[in-house]
């Protein structure tokens, strides 16, 4: 072959070599010795121009696998050496690779084809912009002919393979790296989208075309099938190409404005959770996939062979019927310019298309589900399924809704319902392992009623029909579960961590139930209340011999139901009452006939009978009253004193004026009737005595006590108006005294104690008298400073404290106060500042004394830093003169220090001082008040020095510490370098060694730190320099040690480093930034050992050819793009593009062997 | 507050109590507990229920202090553990007898001589060597539940 690239060996010699490499190929195979192969192989990928050993393996070897290797040794070399090789070269190598791939088509071991072809694929890619576009397509010329079938279905296959490689080379989620920047990766996706894709993708289409009658008619050999399958396979992998060069971002907002008109939406990423995209390839793509009725022959297509195999149970999971209706499915999310702006015409007409061809897929539900019992793949189901959520997500709820009705009497909403019946209960059944199909085909059901129902306004209107629709179903759901749940309430809870992991994932489901129930809430709420009085009813009939407990398991099913239909989390957001709820029942203006409001009631005077010990041992068990605290928390940032009653103003201000007198009057009910002047009150009485009870009657019970804490009593301190009532309660303030005066809270687990206090000092905010509120505060935490005070003055004070009960009481009281700490607001700050006050002392002699107990110790190095932050924060005056104190006797207390313990304070430590710093810059663009951040600065520098000698290079081994500690140097050297510059030489050193440490680390983000440190250090220099100051002084200078030794300067040491890390190692491209920025000053600084070192670099390379390259490129590097010698953003932008342009140029071959 | 103190007096001076009673539902991993007699530290805390509607109960996993064996107990959560009490004592190694006891010194300037080398091998290794060496050795004493045994060694020679 012309200008195939390398010396050619003479035979013996590739003889010799091709035995080598196939018995080290077989030697991994059979996993012998697999690092004595890989030394024989790896010189192969490694060495120099080794193409034509490899071509000579390709052609003549019987091993398989040593195929495999020259191939992917080609792959390396080329990209390594690709500066090197002349364009004929280039191209000679990818054709060599193209006509192998065609010419053993049909030869077995397919993945060495594959790989030959991904080769070609990737110079295809690494060489697209030095060839000029007829190059390109003589190559790719070679490659339609194949496809469009002239020389048999062999050859279409093995086009079609080597389009896939050359495709997902080309989508940046695939493609290779080859140390090229994402730059260059970005301009071959768009000039790749815009030039070739859609010729590809019709090249595909004939292909199928071709061999599609043969299939019809029955009378396709298999190749042939294989051919029509790759070939949807490939149209699909195209239409998942994320197409850029739509301009869907210009125009969305024309076509939301007429969303409304005629019910098409443009909705991304609300297909993300299946991992589908929604496709928009623009307008150039109409002719290839609308105009030319290609949708309709593939629907048929898929229809006629349907029929011919509705026999054959397995033919649902042929390679063909799966890629046919991916591409189908795909083609279901086509959206954006494509459509004419016809007002949605074509584009509901293509849907209707579909649809009318998928409901095939899933339609009649039942014989559907009784056949997939019956053995039969669920796969076309599932996919009928996407197809309508991507219709979903598409339409508006209207327009979905009416899809269905040019073909069936009903409209689309109905069928979605009575599918997702027959999906709810084959779910809740569970009773087999065949049936998984269930819960992946629930999940995309629901997401679709959540699209169609979570939306708002004129996108969501549901017919009379489907209301109904919507109501039938979720009574079918509550039922189904209802059983579901009373068969399994004698199982064994097994999974301990059952609260943690898939709560998030029931509570995804359970809003989804409520969206289907808000649909509909004339009916469904009634009947919830109906369900949760009869099993109420039961209970309290009851006469002890029946054994409740399906009922309560019931009961707890209601309950997480009906919280998520009444209530939204709000996850940080300020609940309101849901609009489906506030704007339903327009009829009712009677309190006590408002069926939200009734079935309200009904289940807080469920709750209050909790409150009864004899009804809380017979019925209440732990898991229903998490139930119960879990719904209460709910209903109380719901429906407690809401927002809107509070300001006397009713309803969302944008509201017409003009609508009708009921609605609102019925929503004016809803919200007042536990408002501030209603019963509120009584309820948060019984909430608080109901969360009383849990913390002291259910010993032990953790999860539900951690709901309490967590939950409930943190929403009841969350808004002002209601905290006022709280405080004045007679039941709070027995919380508050309990919890200050009485041992019984102690038998909380701590973690829950200092939630607690943070509550309770929460409430203090609502006092309107500033000294009423700090005497609260007082109240609650004197006794513990007290205790505190009282145990860390005890003369006995070392053998007390080791005992267990001290050990445990003290950590308790340090939760708690923290806890308090966490609450503070500017109008207890006074207090809690008494608080730490009196405590600082205390805490300093029991952080001495525990100093051999890691938990405790630990705890109070954090509370400590909680503490400063918090004086930082509030108190500036004071803070500066307390971290002094805290950072020396910490340490004093760390250097004798087992090694984990160590390892824990240090990082406490080190998070302090890097939580100093940040503050200290808050500080700084609030206040200039230069004395006292000097004073700021000075504790960072004290801080340093005690923190540098405890950091061994062993320990920084710890990722997170060594973390911790690198992000903290370079924010130091960034901030304060002239800090550091006045460091003494010892600690400098070692500052200076663990950079050196850290630049060579494997972590890519401690490297950019250390480089970022290196940067600030350097450029400090330098600017000093040119003002003519010191800069870092004689140590910046290679000095003459008192031993003769020749000492280096650090910045020539760093410069040396950072070249030698960029020339001959593996470098990461992601770094090249951060290096570029520390290179320049280093370079700026150390000017005549830059030169010096290139021309080192220069003498040692041998080969001339790599000489001059190598020359100009470091030419280049300094001189090019207008360079000067300043440090302003622009040079270095400047020089970050410069270093980029000469890794890319030099790192390929300066690695070879 | 005031019935803690006194709980807590009343402890102090009894001294003898070995134990002292805490709720299972509050011990945590990394704390101490008795099972089976020995005092063990904790290592892993599990909690499950006695069926659906049940009370919960907490599984411990824990390793004597003393022998490194490994100790496990299922207590409901509510009910009480004991938990040993457990201290560390620093004394200067003196001597080292042949028969293998330590003579120590303690802060109030008498000798300790009723301990013998751990059996800890590193340990063992450790403190023979430095003390021929002629080092200054600090030994960490743990006890609890009337069992003492040397855990830690520290080199406060001179710097």
């Amino acid at each position: 072959m012309q200008g195939f690239p390398g010396p050619l060996p003479d035979l013996a010699q590739l003889q010799s070599t091709m035995v080598a490499i196939e018995r080290a190929c077989s030697l991994i195979q059979m996993h012998m010795n697999p690092a004595e192969a890989e030394k024989i192989i790896n010189p192969l990928r490694q060495s120099s121009m080794p193409y034509q050993t490899c071509r000579f393996i390709l052609e003549n070897s019987e091993v398989p696998n040593a195929r495999f290797q020259a191939a992917g040794a080609i792959g390396d070399a080329a990209i390594r050496e690709w500066g090197m090789l002349t364009n004929e070269n280039r191209k000679s190598l990818i054709l060599f690779c193209l006509h192998y791939v065609m010419e053993h088509a049909s030869a077995a071991d397919a993945y060495v084809q594959l790989k030959v072809s991904a080769v070609a694929a990737q110079l295809v890619k690494r060489g697209w912009f030095d060839f000029i576009e007829a190059e390109k397509i003589g190559i790719l010329i070679e490659v339609k002919q194949a496809i469009l079938g002239f020389q048999g279905s062999d050859m279409q296959s093995a086009g079609i393979s080597f389009l896939e490689s050359l495709v997902s080379e080309f989508s940046p989620g695939t493609s290779t790296g080859m140390g090229l920047p994402k730059d260059y990766h970005e301009q071959c996706h768009s000039s790749m989208e815009l030039n070739y894709l859609k010729e590809f993708y019709c090249w595909a289409k004939s292909a199928a075309l071709n061999v599609a009658d043969k299939i019809v008619s029955c009378y396709a050999n298999i190749s042939e099938e294989k051919v029509c399958s790759r070939a949807l396979r490939f149209m699909f992998q195209v239409l998942n190409w994320n197409f850029k060069s739509s301009p869907s971002a210009l125009d969305n907002s024309s076509s939301k404005s007429n969303s409304g008109s005629f019910g098409i939406r443009p909705d991304m990423g609300l297909l993300k959770k299946f991992e589908r995209s929604l496709l928009e390839p623009g307008p150039l793509w109409h002719d290839a996939l609308l105009s030319s009725g290609h949708m309709l022959w593939l629907l048929n297509f898929y229809a006629i062979v349907r029929q011919k195999h509705s026999s054959d149970m397995l033919w649902f999971d042929s390679p063909l019927a799966v890629s046919a209706r991916q591409l189908i499915v795909q083609l279901c999310s086509l959206t954006g310019t494509i459509f004419p702006s016809d007002d949605g015409e074509m584009h509901i007409k293509h849907l209707t298309q579909i649809l009318s061809a998928v409901i095939e897929w899933v339609e009649p539900p039942n014989i559907i589900s009784g056949a997939l019992r019956s053995g039969r793949s669920e796969s076309e189901m599932i996919d009928g399924f996407h197809a309508l959520l991507s219709m979903a997500t598409l339409t508006s709820t209207m327009l979905f809704d009416n899809l269905l009705r040019s073909l069936r009497p009903f409209g689309t909403i109905h069928l979605l319902a009575t599918l997702t019946c027959e999906v709810v209960q084959t779910y809740v059944i569970k009773n087999d392992d065949e049936q998984t199909w269930s819960s992946e085909a629930l999940d995309i059901m629901l997401e679709i009623w959540t699209v169609i129902l979570g939306r708002s306004g004129n996108d969501m209107k549901i017919s009379a029909e489907g209301i109904s629709s919507a109501s039938n179903l979720f009574s079918t759901i509550v039922e189904s579960h209802l059983k579901a749940a009373a068969e399994s309430a004698f199982e064994d809870d097994s999974e301990a961590d059952y609260f943690h992991v898939s709560v998030s994932r029931r509570d995804e489901t359970l809003y989804a139930y409520a969206l289907i129930a808000r649909a509909a809430v004339e009916t469904t709420v009634p009947f919830l209340t109906r369900l949760f009085s009869e099993r109420f009813a039961l209970l309290s009939q009851n006469n002890e011999r029946m054994d409740p407990t399906q009922t309560l398991e019931e009961l707890y099913w209601l309950l997480l139901i009906t919280g998520h239909v009444l209530t939204d989390s709000g996850e940080g957001e300020t609940v309101l009452v849901p609009e489906a709820i506030q704007d339903g029942f327009s009829g009712v203006t009677e309190e006590l006939q408002h069926p939200v409001i009734v079935l309200s009631w009904s289940i807080i005077s469920f709750a209050k009978q909790s409150l009864d010990p004899k009804m809380r041992n017979a019925y209440f068990s732990p898991r229903l009253m998490e139930a119960v605290i879990w719904f209460l928390a709910r209903w109380v940032d719901t429906y407690l004193m809401p927002i809107d009653a509070a300001k006397g103003q009713l309803g969302i201000s944008g509201h017409d004026e003009g609508l009708q007198q009921h609605p609102q009057s019925s929503k004016k009910v809803l919200l007042s009737f536990a408002g501030q002047h209603s019963q509120g009150e009584t309820i948060l009485d019984t909430i608080i005595r109901i969360s009383m009870t849990t913390l002291t009657s259910y010993p032990g019970e953790n999860e539900l006590q951690a709901l309490t804490c967590w939950k409930l009593l943190v929403v009841l301190v969350r808004r002002r108006h209601v905290c006022i009532h709280l405080v004045a309660l007679e039941s709070w303030r027995d919380l508050a005294r309990a919890f200050a005066n009485e041992r019984t809270l102690f038998s909380l687990n701590a973690r829950l104690q200092r939630s607690l206090a943070e509550t309770l000092v929460c409430a203090a905010s609502s006092f309107k008298d500033l000294e009423t509120s700090n005497q609260y505060v007082r109240d609650l935490m004197g006794p513990m400073t007290a205790y505190l005070v009282d145990i860390s003055s005890r003369n006995d004070l070392k053998a007390v404290a080791q005992q267990a009960d001290a050990i445990y009481m003290v950590s308790c009281l340090l939760e708690r106060l923290r806890g308090a700490s966490r609450a503070t607001q500017p109008r207890t700050q006074k207090s809690i500042f008494e608080m730490g006050c009196a405590v600082m002392n205390s805490l300093l002699t029991l952080l001495e004394l525990y100093k051999n107990q890691g938990e405790v110790a630990f705890l109070s190095a954090k509370e400590t830093s909680i503490l400063v932050n918090f004086c930082l924060q509030l108190l500036r005056i004071y803070s500066s003169h307390n971290i002094g104190k805290i950072s020396l006797s910490l340490s004093t207390s760390l250097q004798s220090e087992a090694q984990t313990e160590k390892y824990k304070d240090l990082r406490a430590l080190l998070q302090l001082l890097t939580n100093i710093c940040s503050k200290d810059l808050v500080d700084f663009s609030s206040f200039s008040n230069d004395a006292e951040s000097t004073d700021i600065a000075e504790v960072i520098y004290v801080g340093l020095h005690i923190v540098t000698p405890l950091i061994s290079l062993e320990l920084l081994k710890y990722p997170k510490l060594s973390c911790d500690y690198f992000a903290l140097i370079s924010h130091l050297l960034e901030v304060y370098p002239e800090k550091v510059a006045q460091l003494n030489k010892e600690a400098f050193d070692h500052i200076v060694r663990t950079l050196d440490f850290g630049v060579c680390h494997q972590d890519v983000d401690i490297v950019d730190k250390c480089l970022r440190a290196v940067n600030a250090l350097a450029s400090y220099h330098y600017k000093e320099k040119i003002a003519g100051k010191e800069g870092l002084g004689a140590k910046a200078l290679s000095s003459e040690e008192s031993n003769g030794e020749f000492q280096q300067s650090i910045l020539s040491y760093f410069l040396r480093l950072l070249i030698q890390l960029l020339l001959y190692q593996d470098f990461r491209m992601e770094l090249a930034g951060s290096a570029a920025d520390a290179l320049f000053p280093l370079v700026l600084c150390e000017q005549d050992l830059y030169q010096r070192l290139v021309q080192e670099i220069l003498e040692k390379q041998s080969n001339p050819a790599i000489k001059t390259r190598l020359a100009s490129a470091f030419y280049a590097l300094t001189s090019t793009n207008q360079l000067s010698s300043s440090l302003d953003r622009n040079n270095r932008f400047r020089f970050r593009k410069n270093l980029q342009v000469f890794l890319i140029e030099v790192s390929g071959f300066m690695r070879i062997i | 507050m005031s019935d803690e103190e006194h709980h807590f007096d009343s402890k102090a001076d009894a001294g003898a109590s070995k134990t002292y009673p805490q709720q299972a539902g509050t011990i945590r991993k990394n704390g101490y507990i008795v099972i089976k007699g020995r005092a063990c530290k904790v290592v892993e805390v599990s909690t499950s229920k006695t069926g659906k509607h049940g009370h919960a109960k907490c599984h411990f996993v824990g390793i004597d202090i003393f022998n490194n064996k490994k100790l496990e107990d299922i207590v409901p959560s509510s009910h009480n553990c004991d938990v040993p009490h457990v201290t560390r004592t620093d004394y200067q190694l003196i001597d080292i007898s042949e028969d293998g006891f330590l003579s120590l010194l303690t802060e109030n300037g008498n000798t300790k001589d009723d301990l013998k080398l751990p059996t800890d091998e590193t340990l063992l290794a450790q403190i023979k060597d430095g003390f021929a060496e002629g080092k200054d050795l600090v030994v960490t004493v743990m006890s609890a539940m009337g069992e003492e045994q040397i855990c830690a060694l520290k080199d406060i020679g001179p710097k």
